[in-house]
């Protein structure tokens, strides 16, 4: 009973994180329909970020989101304004393989500058864990699960209550009419992008005290978000963060009482399944 | 027809002298590299460049092809030259179930569901360790002794890996070429162009796009076999990796889909820029691959060989 709640809760912990990945992938998915397969890599750029801010300048892993979540919105735009947009045109394979270019150049361009060693950041709090009701809790991921709430909730309202977010739920819908209302498509795409990239980027240096870091981390991670997005169907965001919990629940629990080898697989199965009978998610909210 | 000959003996000729005259073995041994990566960018191209179906799981295949002929040969004792076809069709044959299962899914969604495969068989690797000895792997340590035309042939040299290689790559291109002027090559682009019409003209789209998802694996299982043979070591995290899936990808589009001599071109910028940068790139030596792919997609959507045929048939029609 002990080990179910201990998985339960250490599962919806590491959930809500994976949801916040794959939510900036489904919001990039469903504005501009491209699938970015670099989305891996901002988040092992932010885990970097976290990792070098505090071995250098002693800065906490969680007090440098400020900084570096800000600096990737700027660098999604930048991205999508400089290299992204030009490509577009040319359908949605195309963009489906820039973004593997892209993918591959950071991971490769970060293997280069920091060589492929495994990092951790050991903080002074992380040794030992708090235990409410004998279940044992990270105290950096309990930190990062209520972050990553508040991430999310933020993100909620931005979509829901402000004009760009409205336009950004707009655009998903239909971009053709979208552009009627007058909407300013290209803009919001923009946003958006930089939106994603911030979303990434933060859950990276979320999860960074939590995780071995290494350059192609991001491998791992973007195959974890599609399983995420697709469980939740693509472009949904609510589908996302079920998704993202599921997810998480299911590979902990599968670790506990399938194997531990095998849990990795419960969910690649889980992701065939649901493309091949519910191409629209688990909750036939995306489209 | 003389159009199409001189170009084929030319690379015959070259191919038969380069291991007559090169002594130099890491040279020997980025040709290898090169002719290894044409056939398995001409295995993707098959069905990537053909049929427009982006697969992200010809790992699988590959590894399917490099298991099937390393066990043949340590726990069969059959040698290298038969498991290298044999690999093939193991792929082939396990490439109908996936074939029937992913084929249902279009465009994105289809790639997304390879990856999905290929890490399944990944993971199938890693844990049934009865066949597959897990994450240990397997390892050739003699490859059997062979006399040909009367010489002992030296495993340890570059040479008879440069043959077989040269061999596949030969099949390799030899059936792309085929296959562009076949009933199937006519149906498989008009399901790239479009699928819908392609099915209300009458092609049975799900058979077409099986039957060349088989002959893509039988290349990339041989390509895999090879990998066993040349390399002699075998593991899920060298055959299986997405890394390797990728590859396939970035060399048929770098090189020209849909051509037949686009993988060749893309295998010889792609192999041959990173394995001579190696030494100085020591640990990110892909940097070029994503800088070719991202510029290739940007400049010449086409590939350098779609791009130069087009100049060529250009130049040709102005004079």
């Amino acid at each position: 009973m002990e080990t179910l709640a201990q998985s339960l809760v250490s599962g919806v912990l590491t959930g809500a994180l994976y949801a916040m990945i794959g939510i900036g992938l489904t919001v990039v998915f469903g504005v501009m329909r491209i699938i970015n397969l670099a989305h891996g890599e901002m988040v092992m750029l932010g885990m970097f970020g976290a990792f070098w801010g505090h071995t250098l300048w002693k800065l906490d892993p969680f007090v440098s989101i400020l900084v570096w979540a800000p600096l990737m919105f700027l660098a999604g735009m930048l991205l999508y304004r400089f290299l992204l947009r030009k490509i577009m045109p040319g359908g949605e394979l195309n963009t489906l393989l820039y973004t593997a270019g892209l993918s591959l150049l950071i991971a490769n361009l970060a293997l280069f500058a920091w060589t492929g060693d495994y990092r951790t950041i050991s903080l002074s709090y992380g040794m030992t864990p708090v235990r409410p009701l004998g279940i044992a809790i990270a105290i950096p991921l309990a930190v990062a699960f209520v972050l990553a709430i508040l991430v999310t909730v933020a993100l909620w309202l931005f979509l829901s209550r402000t004009n760009l977010g409205r336009a950004i739920r707009a655009t998903s819908q239909s971009a053709e009419a979208a552009v009627l209302m007058g909407i300013d498509v290209e803009r919001v795409a923009m946003v958006t992008f930089g939106l994603g990239t911030a979303l990434a980027a933060a859950a990276g240096v979320l999860l960074a005290p939590s995780l071995y870091l290494y350059p192609t981390v991001g491998e791992l991670l973007i195959v974890k978000c599609f399983v995420i997005v697709v469980l939740g169907g693509l472009g949904s965001v609510p589908g996302a963060i079920a998704g993202g919990i599921l997810l998480g629940v299911v590979e902990s629990l599968g670790a506990v009482y399938v194997s531990s080898t095998y849990k990795d697989g419960i969910g690649f199965v889980l992701f065939l399944a649901v493309l091949l009978y519910r191409p629209s998610g688990l909750f036939g909210t995306g489209k | 027809m003389t159009r199409r000959l001189l170009p084929a003996l030319l690379g015959v000729a070259v191919l038969t002298a380069i291991p007559l005259t090169v002594r130099n073995s890491f040279f020997l041994h980025v040709c290898i590299l090169v002719l290894m990566w044409t056939v398995l960018g001409a295995a993707w191209n098959v069905l990537g460049g053909f049929a427009g179906q982006v697969s992200f799981g010809h790992a699988a295949l590959f590894a399917v092809g490099a298991y099937t002929t390393i066990i043949l040969y340590l726990k069969g004792g059959l040698a290298p030259w038969w498991g290298i076809p044999l690999g093939g069709l193991a792929a082939a044959l396990v490439s109908v179930p996936i074939g029937l299962l992913c084929f249902r899914l279009r465009g994105p969604y289809f790639a997304l569901a390879t990856l999905a495969v290929a890490e399944i068989v990944k993971l199938v690797a890693l844990n049934w360790e009865s066949v597959t000895a897990g994450s240990v792997g397997y390892l050739i340590t003699t490859l059997p002794p062979v006399r040909l035309l009367g010489v002992a042939v030296n495993w340890e040299g570059k040479p008879p890996f440069f043959v077989t290689a040269a061999l596949l790559a030969v099949v390799a291109l030899l059936l792309t070429g085929w296959l562009r002027s076949s009933r199937l090559g006519a149906y498989l682009v008009a399901i790239r162009e479009n699928e819908d019409a392609a099915e209300a003209v009458g092609i049975d789209t799900v058979r077409a796009k099986v039957l060349t998802l088989a002959l893509s694996a039988f290349l990339a299982g041989m390509g895999g076999g090879f990998y066993a043979f040349y390399f002699r070591y075998v593991d899920p995290d060298a055959v299986a990796g997405i890394g390797l899936s990728m590859e396939m990808v970035f060399i048929a589009v770098v090189g020209g889909l849909g051509t037949v001599g686009g993988p060749l071109i893309g295998a010889v910028f792609l192999t041959a820029v990173a394995e001579l940068v190696r030494d100085r790139f020591q640990m990110g030596h892909l940097i070029f691959y994503g800088l070719f792919m991202m510029l290739v997609i940007r400049f010449m959507p086409e590939g350098i060989w779609g791009r130069v045929r087009r100049l060529t048939t250009r130049v040709r029609a102005g004079a």
